[in-house]
């Protein structure tokens, strides 16, 4: 094989030791810091931009939980406020119920003793001129043979004996 | 007119150079690491001076390679091994590119020659040697006992261990030289088969070349990624020595 030809041996080793020699000291020179140096740096802004869209993330998360937690408190409030004026609204309720039963009881009481006084009265009224047109009538039959005592006492006996009988009527 | 499929190898002196009796004659090889060296410093200089955030194509590609190599690195060496990025980085490419630049007909395939990868693979296990006794002093012959491995069976270890450590620089450079060389083999043969086999029959072995080409191309990446993560596994091993010095980091 031409490659074992040791002629060649000795200007192959020293031409590319001094080739990649000369190859590793422009590359490490002037090419690797600059595209390492740009690789940290993309790396660097990525990794820079993903933790801000992290910390959005997160923020937007936290400021959710806060709305969500207020929400739950107004919902809440407005749950005991509602729950607050229907017990209010139910007690008024009954105290007026109860006001205006007893109002009316009152009423009914006070109604039915005027009737009961008004119907004493009027049964008093009827009583002492029934009485004194009898003795009208009785004076114009028997002219004056009774005294007015006599004459009063004969309308009540009479009068009574009429209430009875109305009454047992009833 | 028929033609060795080894004719492809052969070096003639262009222009003889013997100062001081050591013959430095300029040949085809030499002049195709010139072409690699300014190559591969002008595409990577020009890569490296755009300095954009938002990369064009080259440095794009530039970028792919620099971020190919550090992963190697990584993978082979973890962070202590950037160190050494800048030597992992200039083996890669002029590798790669002495690979790809011989598919090119007409020129020559530096990496073809057994003499040079030789010098890079002893280049890589010595500077591995010199790294771990540096490190670790007496202790990097620990290399040779694999951990866990019980008292008695060191008579057989030991020897076992030095040969695969003695293996690592043959097989490093035999494997590439071989590989590019068993390529332009094949191609030269196909393409002797060809021009032999005339019209009527040529166009077969032409297909077949046009083929191994695209084929060769990818044998010339994975030759230059191969060469370059087992560099990375030996100057590993030197530097953490059984991930010692990793855990004690």
């Amino acid at each position: 094989m031409p490659q074992f030809e040791s002629h060649f041996f000795s200007s192959l080793i020293f031409w590319e030791v001094l080739s990649f020699g000369i190859l590793f000291f422009l590359l490490y020179k002037y090419a690797f810091p600059g595209l390492l140096g740009m690789l940290e740096e993309r790396e660097k802004k990525i990794k820079d931009s993903l933790d801000q869209a992290e910390r959005h993330r997160s923020e937007a998360e936290r400021r959710l939980k806060e709305y969500e937690a207020k929400l739950a408190t107004a919902a809440k409030d407005a749950e005991a406020l509602l729950a607050q004026a229907k017990e209010r609204a139910q007690r008024l309720m009954e105290e007026n119920e109860q006001r205006m039963t007893a109002d009316a009881e009152r009423i009914k009481g006070d109604a039915t003793r005027e009737i009961e006084t008004e119907r004493r009265k009027a049964i008093q009224d009827i009583r002492s001129q029934t009485t004194d047109l009898a003795m009208m009538v009785a004076e114009k039959v028997v002219g004056r043979a009774l005294t007015e005592g006599d004459h009063r006492r004969l309308a009540d006996e009479a009068l009574d004996a009429l209430a009875k009988s109305y009454q047992s009527r009833n | 007119m028929e033609e060795s499929p080894l004719h492809a190898f052969e070096l003639h002196d262009l222009i003889p150079l013997v100062p001081a009796g050591v013959d430095i004659s300029i040949n085809k090889a030499v002049i195709l690491m010139w072409v690699i060296v300014g190559l591969v410093a002008f595409l990577m200089i020009s890569a490296a001076a755009a300095r954009k955030l938002v990369p064009g194509k080259l440095q794009n590609m530039a970028e792919l390679i620099v971020e190919f190599i550090r992963g190697i690195i990584l993978d082979t060496m973890g962070e202590a091994g950037m160190k050494y990025f800048p030597l992992i980085a200039t083996l890669f490419l002029f590798i790669l590119f002495a690979n790809l630049l011989g598919l090119i007909p007409g020129s020559y395939t530096v990496t073809s020659q057994i003499i040079v990868t030789a010098v890079f693979a002893v280049g890589i296990y010595g500077l591995s040697l010199v790294l771990g006794f540096s490190l670790h002093g007496m202790k990097f012959l620990g290399i040779l006992v694999p951990p866990g491995t019980p008292g008695w069976l060191l008579p057989l270890m030991i020897p076992i261990e030095l040969i695969s450590q003695l293996a690592r620089p043959i097989s490093l450079a035999v494997r590439l030289f071989a590989n590019m060389t068993a390529g332009h083999v094949i191609l030269g043969v196909l393409f002797g088969l060809a021009i032999s086999g005339g019209l009527l029959i040529g166009w077969l072995p032409f297909a077949f070349t046009i083929a191994m080409n695209g084929l060769e191309v990818g044998i010339a990446f994975i030759q230059a990624y191969i060469f370059t993560v087992l560099s990375c596994v030996y100057l590993g091993d030197a530097v953490t020595l059984h991930g010692h010095s990793e855990h004690a980091h």
